[in-house]
């Protein structure tokens, strides 16, 4: 065995690994338990950067099967592939654990449910490093629906409050629905292809034997599993419903594990796409009208964790919106900044929120720059990224997708041109809208008189929850220059991604759009724009009529059916039975003379009868 | 002598006994009424051994048998009547019902 690959088991092994060693020692010692899930995942962290960095740019793929069914055809094997890009994800992916372990120190300090709560994050990256690495979609599958679960309990950490349970079993509900859809395309394309081998898979259908469309069934119900666990519409509503969870678990699912799975799974599947323009067009309808509403949300909600749950949902459209228009490495390189900035933003959040007292509502923020000033600096950064601010990181993804979203819609066959240019249209307004929300949501919390006592009287959290956040504003800052180095996702991958026009245009519109959202604010303050009230998504109310209630009143038919008709049977055969034997005991009244008076009789009646007879 | 003489006799005799098992409540009349039930039978037997001259007189010798169960049998049925009077403090046979089949709930 080669060293890479013992390192490389090593990644996979430690997490899990963690896991149970928190949960183990978890409730016998509180230092221990930190001790193990910090240790545990910063271990992770190194041998998976060791692993990744030696994988990136042009270095050949590192495949192995260690492990193989042979009384099962095509053969279920275990095994990894860890290619450019499952090493940025690798990085991604440890990298943002890491720091939530970090943070969760400060953020749970109190909390009798560390323990439990440390074992599943580490387990959750466990998930999370499985998925990326994974050649063998039952593998893979298996890392996903692990991330459904881990996700389910964490969002339900609060477990006391009707929401958190709510969101929780939403969250599930909605996640394994979708995943019937990746289910079932591994069984398609293991019949077809005969493996379950990703990159045999995708070799042959790069091979070029298939015909136009000839995969859209795979392809399409590939893309339904990623358009579930990546929050796309009509899926959207589950994200944003779990913000009851604790932040720094917003931060682990946004950021870096659960939905950026959906981003990774179609990178990783991309020539099964490319080959399924139907599955593609699909993919850039359903992401031309995600980032378009979840920003319209992200704009109207006053709650601080649903403005970013919103924008999560937006940027991942954004992803998808550029892979559908053919720009992988825009796609991925946007995937990467936005796992770097929404983790901030989502532990600055954090941060916000235990300095006022756990309230995520924005009515009751307000002035906190001078109160959290490490915060305020660290969500400006995060916030300028997501809003496309030269020359942070954002900025220059977004150009890139956007860019690539044009090439697509000039120049590309993946998809109709009409659906291309409804996807550019819907990129352009929205990334107009993400510079509202963003300064909207900037301004309220941090600007202005602060709006309730709390916000007054906010402290300044530990350093073990501010040094995270000044590590990923780092790379929020710096990982534009990514952009520059062509090559660092693999040797065919070097398309120029830095546009000038392109450029100078989106700058204009963030400034635009920026100087509109200031000079509201200074008109008319918090309330900047008139307040839509949204009680509800509309597919919610859908999935309610559709679904739950027809569910409901069929659970209440067959209740129904079990009470009157089949408990009837049962318990009508008992009481004839006791009616019956209440009948005959009237005989046995325990009189001798009685019983010989019967025989007597008896006797005397079969005499006669004989004898009349005879 | 003609045959229905006695066998009048015995069916009296056999009446008189059922109806005293049959409604006498006291535990030693019951038996008496046994008793006659046993000696109807008897009187039938040498009424019929009688009126057919068995050579082997098998009537009068199933009569004899018949004393002798009689006495066995009566002999025990006074010994349980002796017991059942001391356990219950009665031989009223009417009030004796522990064979009655009850609902478990009633036994207790």
């Amino acid at each position: 065995m080669k060293v890479v690959s013992v390192v490389m088991l090593g990644v996979l092994a430690v997490p899990f690994a963690t896991a149970l060693a928190t949960i183990l020692v978890g409730h016998r010692s509180d230092g221990v338990s930190k001790a193990i899930a910090v240790g545990g995942s910063a271990v992770g962290l190194i041998l998976a950067w060791l692993v990744a960095i030696a994988h990136l740019g042009d270095a050949e793929p590192l495949a192995q099967v260690f492990a193989s069914t042979h009384s099962v055809r095509p053969p279920i094997e275990l095994g990894w592939y860890v290619d450019p890009l499952s090493a940025v994800m690798l990085m991604l992916a440890t990298t943002v654990a890491f720091l939530v372990q970090v943070y969760s120190l400060g953020y749970l300090e109190h909390d009798p449910r560390y323990p439990s709560y440390a074992a599943l994050v580490s387990l959750f990256t466990g998930a999370m490093v499985t998925v990326v690495t994974a050649d063998d979609l039952w593998m893979l599958l298996v890392g996903w629906e692990l991330m459904g679960a881990c996700s389910y309990f964490l969002i339900a950490h609060h477990w006391e409050l009707a929401d958190a349970r709510a969101g929780a079993v939403k969250a599930f509900l909605i996640t394994r629905t979708a995943d019937l859809g990746l289910l079932f395309a591994i069984f398609v394309l293991g019949q077809r292809f005969g493996s379950y081998r990703i990159s045999t898979v995708m070799a042959d259908i790069g091979g070029g034997a298939f015909a136009r469309d000839d995969l859209w069934l795979p392809a399409t119900l590939i893309a339904i599993a990623v358009m579930g666990k990546s929050a796309q519409v009509p899926f959207h509503t589950w994200l944003p419903d779990a913000m009851p969870g604790p932040t720094p678990i917003s931060a682990l699912i946004h950021a870096a594990t659960m939905v950026a799975a959906g981003v990774f799974l179609v990178a990783r599947m991309y020539p099964l796409f490319l080959s399924a323009p139907s599955a593609m067009t699909l993919l850039a309808v359903v992401a031309a009208v995600t980032m378009f509403l979840a920003a319209l949300y992200a704009l109207m909600t006053t709650d601080l964790k649903r403005v970013l749950a919103w924008s999560t949902v937006s940027q991942l459209a954004y992803m998808f919106g550029a892979l559908s228009a053919g720009a992988w490495s825009a796609a991925v390189l946007q995937l990467l900044a936005h796992g770097v900035f929404k983790a901030l933003l989502f532990l600055a959040a954090g941060s916000v929120v235990h300095a006022v007292g756990g309230s995520t509502s924005m009515a009751v923020m307000g002035g906190l720059r001078r109160r959290l000033p490490d915060t305020f600096a660290t969500m400006t950064l995060g916030f300028a990224a997501l809003a496309g601010v030269v020359p942070l990181v954002g900025f220059f993804t977004k150009d890139a997708v956007i860019h690539g979203a044009y090439d697509g819609a000039v120049h590309g066959r993946l998809v109709w041109p009409w659906v291309a240019w409804l996807l550019l249209g819907s990129m352009v307004l929205t990334a107009a809208l993400t510079v509202a929300y963003s300064m909207r949501a900037w301004l309220m919390v941090f600007f202005g008189e602060p709006r309730s006592p709390l916000a007054a009287a906010a402290h300044n959290p530990p350093a073990v929850m501010r040094v995270p956040l000044i590590l990923l504003a780092v790379p929020s800052v710096l990982g534009g220059l990514v952009v520059a180095v062509p090559g660092i996702l693999g040797p065919d991958r070097r398309e120029e991604l830095f546009h000038v026009s392109t450029s100078v245009l989106m700058t204009l519109l963030v400034v635009v759009s920026g100087a509109v959202v200031v000079w509201l604010w200074l008109r008319r303050g918090p309330d900047m724009w008139r307040r839509v009230v949204l009680p509800h998504p509309p597919v919610d109310v859908l999935y309610d009529r559709v679904l739950v209630r027809p569910v409901r009143r069929l659970a209440t038919v067959v209740r129904a059916g079990d009470r009157d008709v089949i408990d009837a049977y049962a318990e009508g055969a008992a009481a004839s039975t006791r009616g019956a034997g209440w009948l005959l005991r009237r005989a046995q009244n325990g009189g001798v003379q009685g019983y010989l008076m019967v025989v007597v009789v008896g006797a005397t009646a079969i005499a006669v009868i004989a004898g009349a007879l005879g | 002598m003609p045959l229905w003489w006695p066998l009048l006799l015995a069916s009296l005799l056999f009446a008189i006994g059922v109806y005293g098992v049959l409604v006498r409540r006291n535990a030693v009349l019951v038996l008496m009424g046994v008793e006659l039930m046993l000696n109807a039978v008897n009187i039938n037997f040498v009424a019929f051994d009688a009126q057919l001259r068995d050579r082997f007189h098998g009537g009068q010798t199933f009569a004899l048998f018949v004393i002798v169960i009689a006495a066995a049998e009566i002999g025990l049925a006074l010994a349980i009547v002796l017991l059942v009077f001391r356990t219950h403090g009665h031989i009223e046979v009417d009030d004796l019902r522990e064979l009655a089949d009850r609902d478990p709930e009633d036994a207790r």
